[in-house]
């Protein structure tokens, strides 16, 4: 059995047909709608959050690694109920990255054909992905191909640093591949691809077995090499999470969106998609770019060097597809501390005998202090992380320069 | 039958006043041989002398309480608008006041104007720019620092988006001569203790000076005290606040630091930012958060804050290089940042600077320490105490949110609220309506016309 033949001959025969033209004409909408969604151009628009949170890929690894079901992991899952009816359905109908490669692909085919042996990668990414999230820990869970696609607007943006667009490199990435191998990625690579085989497999397997199930009434034999490489990939997955664990319980931690979840299971979960980077009003979200490490590569940090995080804001906590980012209410929100200030008294001004009240004046919550100190005989701010909610206003107010005076350091501890 | 014993009250103190300002303008003639701006009601230490004997308090111990009997009070003076406190406040006011129209006298408890800013030696003017590093504070407040760029090292630092410092006996000298100039009249050396009310409405201000207790009778009173001494003796709510109280000073000496042998030594504390006079550093002070209105706690401040800075000088002395740094002077006046803070009939407050909000009764425009915030507005109803009438409050006293307290204490808006309320109570006089009444669009057009920026 060779279900990649199949999905390969779903791709190209009918193209010229009238329901050619009709999925045709789906697939660019499709495309159109996803990049309309994402597109830089129209702040305040939550629909960008349908575009990586479509992929049943994210939905099953962060159902499994979360334990927890949130409102955006339904969209996912009715897209597993699809797939398992109709194979590689999504892939077929709806993906924009697919459409993309597609095209490309055919370009590549006129430039000459080209052989090469890619290895089924898209079903190791998804076993290991899955055992990973298993243990609350999805391994390569941005592999997704809508997370990467999801990235690609970015390119665009106005102002953008490293951390912003070289992410979105993975969709080029992905163009180039095509070009030189023709749908490689698609029917090779691709863990969302792959996930949907392995989905429809698993599905055909369970009619075999039980066959009062089945619709076709055809028996089929268990795929022992498919069985077995999924049983190998998912252990292997879970002992790979394992193992990684006392390297991500030493990870230090990160002045992440409010209501992340724990910093070791948080960069798996993370898709990097950029959905909490695009809805953030102050633009504070940015990536990080590697400054800490491999593994944490493009997960979204804070940075308040020039805004705060807003306490009438929480759509970061709304848009995040895999779970990554829980789902807050504004009052669970003042519940939760991104980080706490500390203050240098050599740069602050009040340390230099200077008039200054900024930051006891922007803080939202009425958490700073300015404590008069006998010994220096000059006023020191004093934070009362009771109150402190580590939303940045201080810092990013503070009018020293270059250095600010107060900087918020990541301190995850509920209030 | 009591309106008309008021009226023969008033009657005879205006005859007095007219008697004593007569006097005064012989004595100043007499004693300085030129007149001095609007000489004509001169006062004369001569004269005082004499009023001293004739004015006791009379104060009785009776059965172990002191009783201040009911006694007259002599009337120095009456005038449409009176302003009490001379500081950066009173001084814009009761210029533009003067420019607007109306007699204006001023009253100042020291010996000089300036308050804080020459007094308490805050040579540093914060809060003249928003973001952006553009000046909002113009009108009379800028008059005066264009008056000390055209003096010899009288500002330093005047140059787009920065903070100028100032020398203060520079601004002493520049206020005498604009003060002068409008034709406001001054007393010096008098200390306003309390209203002459009529109801919720204030006719005057009874002051202390080495004269004695006099009183001033005024259309409309200005509350420049910072400490709104005066609005609180009419009986206006208010809010009593306490704040950082320090005491500035100024070192000198420090262009004659030995670079050499302080190359690294650890820099000392407290060096404080250049001043106009080359050599010489002001040192801000901050200071523990007191109540301001505690003349016990003011006394045991002024104390610690000079044994510390006494201390410090020695300290600093001590570390090579710096022998030769001297303590120049302590200001005269002790760094009292917020007391009391005016209910008034609109708050200004932090919501309203994020947001932006554009008042309709908008009188100013304020900037912030460094530029840090874009505009805000500063709304007439801010002056305006909820209850009491003919009076209204400029400077730190106005009323703010505790948030926005250490905004509206700085000095560009201390100008800004002061120009305020020099306008509308001239507008009050002439339009002879309550000063919560004034037509604020011909506040707004005077304002505009002396130059004063509404946004």
């Amino acid at each position: 059995m060779s279900l990649h033949s199949e999905s390969k001959t779903s791709f190209d025969t009918e193209t010229f047909s009238n329901r050619g033209r009709l999925r045709l004409f789906i697939r660019v909408m499709c495309l159109v709608v996803a990049i309309a969604a994402l597109w830089p151009i129209l702040p305040g628009t939550n629909s960008l959050v349908f575009v990586p949170a479509l992929s049943p890929f994210v939905a099953i690894a962060s159902l499994l690694g979360n334990r927890t079901f949130h409102a955006l992991i339904w969209l996912g899952l009715m897209v597993v109920v699809v797939v398992l009816v109709r194979h590689r359905f999504f892939c077929r109908w709806i993906c924009p990255l697919g459409l993309c490669v597609d095209i490309v692909s055919r370009l590549g085919k006129r430039l000459g054909p080209r052989y090469m042996r890619v290895p089924l990668l898209g079903q190791w990414i998804v076993c290991l992905t899955i055992g990973g999230a298993l243990l609350g820990y999805p391994l390569l869970l941005w592999l997704d191909p809508l997370a990467v696609f999801a990235n690609f607007p970015f390119l665009f943006r106005q102002n953008s640093r490293l951390g912003i667009w070289l992410p979105a490199t993975g969709f080029l990435a992905i163009i180039v591949l095509s070009i030189i191998w023709p749908r490689a990625w698609c029917e090779r690579i691709c863990p969302l691809g792959a996930f949907q085989d392995l989905l429809f497999l698993a599905r055909r397997t369970l009619q075999s077995i039980i066959p009062k199930v089945s619709e076709t009434g055809k028996k089929r034999n268990v795929d022992l090499n498919i069985a077995r490489r999924t049983v190998l990939g998912v252990a292997a997955g879970a002992v790979w999470a394992y193992a990684a664990r006392p390297v991500r319980a030493k990870t230090s931690p990160h002045l992440r969106p409010p209501g992340a979840r724990d910093e070791s299971q948080f960069v798996g979960l993370c898709t990097r998609c950029g959905n909490c980077l695009r809805v953030c009003p102050s633009r504070i979200i940015e990536r990080d770019v590697g400054q800490n490490g491999w593994a944490t590569l493009f997960t979204p940090v804070l940075r308040f060097e020039n805004d705060y995080c807003r306490e009438d804001c929480i759509r970061c906590t709304q848009v995040c597809p895999s779970g990554a980012i829980t789902r807050l209410s504004l009052a669970e929100k003042m519940g939760i501390r991104i980080g706490l200030p500390q203050v240098d008294m050599n740069v602050c001004l009040l340390g230099n005998d200077q008039e200054c009240s900024v930051c006891k004046r922007w803080c939202p919550y009425d958490a700073i202090r300015y404590v008069f100190s006998e010994m220096e005989y000059t006023l020191k701010p004093q934070i009362d992380p009771h109150k402190c909610t580590g939303c940045g206003a201080c810092e990013a107010a503070c009018p020293t320069e270059p250095q600010k005076a107060i900087i918020v350091l990541p301190c995850p501890v509920n209030i | 039958m009591n309106e008309s014993m008021n009226r023969r009250d008033c009657l005879r103190m205006l005859g007095f006043s007219g008697l004593t300002a007569g006097l005064g303008a012989i004595s100043s003639r007499q004693l300085f041989g030129q007149d001095v701006g609007e000489s004509s009601s001169f006062q004369s230490s001569v004269i005082a002398t004499h009023k001293v004997e004739n004015n006791r308090g009379g104060a009785a111990l009776v059965a172990g309480k002191v009783i201040q009997p009911r006694r007259e009070l002599p009337i120095l003076d009456k005038t449409n608008v009176l302003v009490v406190g001379g500081g950066p406040a009173g001084v814009v006011a009761a210029i533009a006041a003067k420019r607007a129209g109306v007699s204006v006298t001023l009253v100042e408890r020291y010996g000089h104007f300036g308050g804080l800013w020459t007094g308490g030696l805050v040579l540093l003017v914060l809060g003249h720019i928003v973001k952006g590093g553009r000046q909002v504070c113009q009108g009379i407040g800028e008059e005066i620092m264009r008056r000390l760029d055209k003096l010899d090292g009288a500002i330093i630092n005047r140059t787009a988006g920065n903070n100028p410092t100032v020398d203060a006996e520079a601004v002493k000298y520049v206020m005498v001569e604009m003060v002068e100039e409008a034709g406001v009249k001054v007393f010096l050396h008098c200390w306003g203790v309390d209203t002459v009310i009529d109801g919720n409405v204030v006719r005057g201000v009874v002051f202390e000076s080495k004269s004695g207790r006099q009183a001033i009778l005024a259309d409309v009173v200005i509350d420049a005290t910072g400490d709104g001494d005066v609005f609180a003796a009419a009986g206006a709510t208010f809010e009593h606040r306490s704040h950082n109280v320090g005491l500035v000073s100024r070192i000198g000496n420090l262009d004659q630091v030995d670079r050499e042998k302080a190359s690294g030594q650890p820099k000392p504390r407290h060096l404080g930012s250049p001043t106009p006079v080359v050599g010489v550093n002001w040192v801000n002070m901050q200071g523990p958060e007191v109540d301001g209105l505690d003349v016990a706690m003011l006394t045991r401040m002024e104390m610690n804050h000079r044994k510390f800075i006494w201390k410090n000088i020695q300290k600093t002395r001590q570390i090579p290089g710096y022998e030769r740094v001297y303590l120049v002077e302590t200001a005269p006046q002790l760094g009292v940042r917020i007391t009391r803070v005016l209910d008034g009939l609109k708050t200004v407050t932090l919501a309203d600077l994020k947001a932006g909000t554009k008042f309709p009764d908008v009188v100013g425009v304020g900037g912030s320490e460094k530029g840090e915030h874009g505009e805000w507005q500063i709304p007439y109803g801010a002056l305006v105490p909820v209850k009491t009438d003919n009076v209204l409050a400029a400077g730190r006293c106005i009323c703010a949110e505790l948030r926005m307290a250490d905004l509206v204490r700085l000095i560009p808006n201390c100008f800004v609220t002061g120009h305020a309320a020099g306008v509308a109570s001239a507008v009050a006089v002439e339009d002879a309506c309550r000063p919560r009444d004034v037509d604020i669009n011909k506040v707004q057009q005077i304002l505009r016309q002396q130059e004063a920026y509404l946004g």
